[in-house]
């Protein structure tokens, strides 16, 4: 091996250890017996779990999660989608204004989003609602959806949208029939996408929400500068999981996407 | 007839999304930003806060400086790393994409406070280091630039990596073996004909890179020390604890020109845009 | 010093928390013949109250303390009146004052210091307490206001990690916290002007007794020689955090929070020397939503028994002198208002804060971040 090689095996081994210890450290320390932040944890317990399950507030919180990422992603999901398919299919212009004006909420820094959904959401009556953190995160969530769906419809052969019109297919029927198929699993990789940035998202709800109405994340985010005990450590074992399992869901809907184009 | 739908069906389909951003997003946006020049009363006096202070200016060139510092170690650590990605055995190249991919979908906060626990002074780095003999006293890793940068890369690395990876997995390699059938020398070869190849890349990489972390909030709140504090802390305080919405509206309208900024200069020298697909 | 208010009860003003020393010795001394059947007796007739299903949230420091004030104040309340107590946290003034200028709050009980309540009184950020609820007979006079009941009586105390300083020589002063010399390594102390300002003067060699009113401008000068090596802690919980973990070798805590540390076999301890004694409150933001049930909590968290709980998870002394005699031997010698402790420290000014908290917090933020 030449020295180079060397350097960017060593880079690389480094970089891997780099990006994997913070989730080892914090799956280890959920499972700590210790009341402290130690490490390593002197025994083994599930003690936090635990305290996790049977405190209302932590369950409450998990709840308002669940209850903010299902609406979301359907919504997302289908306005994304839709979105996709007409900027897509037509070629009018200012059709790249309409996507810049979709995919906004991705390139504006959060913070400027959370603040001025904070001032207004609060007049409108959405503050610490739940319609309130399910239109939030619908909109951070709907320019992903829109760029994954997109490239997928991109590689939709029309020809085929044609043929079945041809033979007198419905718009809707040649949807459900032939596009739909064909894109389902960029359209299920969104669906995904938008359940995990919804559960994950901090900034935004930490503005919108109040204690009574108040996903995971930001109860995580109370308790964080402040407990001392591995708590959190559970919830974010259990938080790592859910997005582990949809990423693995998602790796499989694009392999099985993936076998049509080989054969 | 989907395909030859008018266009104002199309139109239809693109309603409910453009309508929902135009009005739960772009309406509340410009709300923010008309109160810089509305709150408490009309006028620039919150520009002149903003930019006249030296406490402000140095805020945001903290901003600028661990934007910058976070982009420059994320491309040294990334390059290698894309680069053995493309260039490794299928097997060792799933493993890299998914060792970087994971991390990618954990929550920021997740790891965030997995650092809060491994760099403290007698945290696990710290031990490891006095153990092997390199330190004799603990280094300050936290409540530090170190800590925030520290922070920082872990999280935007796969920002990095990602268009560096697909710009890579593209350059046809049979150049390079061109360039080294001409008897170049290996690291000839690497800087006059590779390091341009993948300039895209580097470019696009950079560019996502630097922008998230202008707006970066919840790793320098809890890794950082008193003097890291990055313009984004800076409008959350003014808001939530001040009520100033006057001036944290003139600092967001800092914040998001200074990105379109960003975004304005790449776009015309190197001719390419984030591709957001690959965030 | 008191003034009689209209229904006939105490109002204590800000000048009379030097009284309130006093208070706490009397009170710590009377324990010890206090009726213990007095704390059984005074339950009040919250069968007749109808706020099932309703909720309210209460704001206070987070970590061991709420938790203890969940099981003291909180659960007892809930199974008495059906009530739920949602936990929120870690107060924060300037976003208090903030959603109370919004007329939005989202607080309905929130724990306050008395330098705040003193000093925001006359901000009106605070509903009256309604004392044909509130029993506040109870309470000692000194811990009654007009905005606010109070709930503990503790103390600021120098702290140290054991494994850092073991032995004798470890930090018993604030002039230690401030000697980077004899005393390398990280120290911490409260991101707040104040008592850090009292704690800087201090450490300067400013006698207890002639603090008031501050050398402002002394006390930021000796701020500036150990800016660099002060980790500033912004929750309690993160001052036990960073003292146990190691992450500071000393540095300022509460004497509830070293309790608690060291009661979870935390390696700590702390120093009585030139404590600086203060009491919380629980106060009612303006316009709260559920202030009807925010003042009915108030009223049971004065109860002895439930006092009592509290100082006996951690170490916060009791406003109702009846909770003392129901307060376990191993917390008295960690309590603020234990004679011997008492002695050694000082009472913070509610007087002088009451007027100059505002401009002095703004000079702290700007002096922060330079």
């Amino acid at each position: 091996m030449t020295m180079w090689t060397w350097i960017r095996v060593m880079v690389c081994a480094l970089v891997v250890i780099y990006m994997l210890v913070p989730l080892a450290i914090v799956l280890i320390i959920s499972f700590s017996s210790a009341p402290f932040l130690t490490f390593p944890p002197p025994g083994l317990s599930l003690q936090w779990y635990d305290k996790f399950f049977s405190d209302p507030a932590w369950v409450r919180s998990l709840l308002v999660s669940l209850q903010v990422m299902v609406p979301t992603a359907i919504m997302a999901t289908v306005c994304g989608t839709a979105a996709a398919l007409g900027l897509s299919r037509s070629a009018f212009r200012g059709a790249a204004l309409i996507n810049g004006i979709l995919m906004a909420p991705l390139v504006v820094p959060v913070i400027i989003t959370a603040a001025a959904m904070f001032g207004v959401f609060r007049v409108w009556g959405l503050y610490g609602t739940l319609p309130g953190l399910v239109l939030a995160h619908t909109i951070l969530t709907i320019p992903y959806v829109l760029s994954t769906v997109g490239a997928s419809v991109q590689l939709v052969d029309r020809r085929l949208e044609d043929a079945a019109a041809n033979l007198g297919a419905r718009p809707w029927t040649t949807f459900r029939r032939v596009t739909l198929p064909l894109i389902f699993p960029a359209v299920l990789s969104g669906l995904l996408f938008s359940m995990v940035i919804s559960f994950d998202e901090l900034i935004v709800s930490l503005f919108i929400s109040t204690p009574t109405v108040r996903p995971v994340t930001v109860q995580m985010w109370s308790n964080i500068r402040g407990d001392t005990d591995p708590t959190i450590a559970a919830i974010a074992t259990l938080l790592f999981l859910f997005s582990l399992a949809a990423l693995l869901t998602e790796a499989l809907a694009r392999r099985k996407s993936g076998q049509p184009d080989v054969l | 007839m989907l395909a030859r739908m008018k266009a104002d069906r199309f139109m239809l389909l693109i309603a409910p999304a453009v309508g929902l951003i135009l009005i739960a997003f772009a309406y509340p946006v410009f709300w923010l930003l008309l109160r810089s020049f509305s709150d408490p009363v009309w006028g620039l006096h919150n520009y002149g806060t903003a930019l006249g202070s030296f406490i402000y200016l140095k805020v945001l060139w903290n901003t600028v400086s661990i934007a910058g510092s976070t982009t420059a170690l994320c491309l040294l650590l990334g390059y290698p790393m894309a680069y053995s990605m493309v260039h490794s055995a299928a097997l060792v190249k799933k493993l890299l994409i998914f060792v970087v991919l994971i991390p990618f979908w954990t929550s920021i906060l997740v790891r965030t406070f997995a650092w809060m626990i491994l760099l403290q002074p007698n945290g696990i780095i710290n031990d490891m280091l006095i153990g092997i003999g390199l330190i004799d006293a603990p280094l300050d890793l936290i409540f530090n630039r170190t800590g925030v940068l520290i922070g920082m890369v872990q999280i935007l690395l796969p920002f990095m990596i990602f268009p560096l990876f697909s710009v890579m997995a593209r350059i046809d390699t049979s150049y390079v073996l061109a360039a080294s059938n001409l008897g170049a020398p290996p690291v000839k070869q690497f800087f006059r004909v590779y390091l341009p190849l993948s300039l895209p890349g580097i470019v696009t990489g950079s560019m996502l890179v630097f922008i998230i972390s202008l707006g970066y909030f919840i790793t320098p709140a809890l890794l950082g020390g008193r003097t890291d504090i990055m313009i984004a802390q800076l409008i959350e305080q003014n808001i939530s604890e001040f009520g100033n919405w006057g001036l944290s509206s003139a600092l967001a309208i800092v914040l998001l020109v200074g990105t379109g900024l960003m975004f304005g200069i790449v776009h015309k020298v190197f001719k390419v845009g984030p591709d957001v697909r690959t965030t | 010093m008191k003034k009689f208010t209209k229904n006939g009860t105490f109002a204590m003003d800000a000048t009379d928390a030097e009284m309130s020393r006093r208070t706490f010795i009397m009170a710590s001394a009377l324990a010890g013949t206090a009726l213990s059947t007095g704390l059984l007796t005074s339950s009040p007739a919250h069968a007749a109250l109808d706020l099932k299903g309703r909720e309210m949230v209460l704001a206070s420091w987070g970590g061991s303390y709420q938790d203890a004030q969940k099981v003291s104040y909180c659960d007892p309340f809930a199974a008495a009146t059906g009530v739920t107590v949602i936990q929120d946290g870690p107060m924060n003034g300037g976003k208090l004052r903030t959603m109370v200028e919004s007329g939005q709050p989202i607080w309905d009980v929130v724990d306050v210091t008395d330098i705040f309540l003193y000093a925001n009184a006359k901000n009106d950020l605070f509903e009256k307490i309604d004392m044909s609820i509130v029993d506040t007979s109870r309470v000692e006079p000194a811990f009654v206001h007009e905005n606010g009941v109070g709930c503990i009586v503790w103390s600021y105390n120098v702290g140290y990690n054991t494994d850092a300083f073991p032995g004798d020589n470890h930090p018993k002063t604030w002039a230690d916290i401030f000697d980077v010399e004899r005393f390398p390594g990280k120290r911490m102390l409260r991101d707040r002007v104040y008592p850090t300002l009292e704690q800087a003067l201090l450490a300067d060699g400013v006698a207890m007794k002639d603090l008031y009113p501050l050398d402002v401008e002394r006390a930021f000068k000796k701020l500036d020689t150990i800016k660099d090596d002060v980790v500033w802690w912004k929750s309690n919980s993160q001052s036990q955090q960073l003292l146990t973990d190691g992450a500071v070798g000393c540095g300022m805590i509460l004497n509830g929070r070293a309790y608690d540390l060291v009661k979870k076999g935390g390696k700590v301890n702390i120093s009585w020397d030139q404590n600086i004694q203060s009491i919380d409150f629980f106060s009612i933001p303006k316009g709260a939503k559920n202030a009807d049930v925010a003042q009915h909590f108030m009223n049971y968290m004065t109860l002895a028994e439930n006092q009592a709980t509290m100082a006996n998870i951690i170490a916060y002394s009791p406003v109702n002198p009846a909770a003392f005699s129901g307060i376990e031997d191993k917390v008295k010698p960690w309590l603020s208002t234990n004679p011997d402790n008492a002695a050694k420290g000082m009472v913070i000014s509610g007087a002088y804060w009451r007027d100059h908290l505002d401009e002095l917090t703004e000079r702290w933020n700007q002096w922060k971040l330079t």
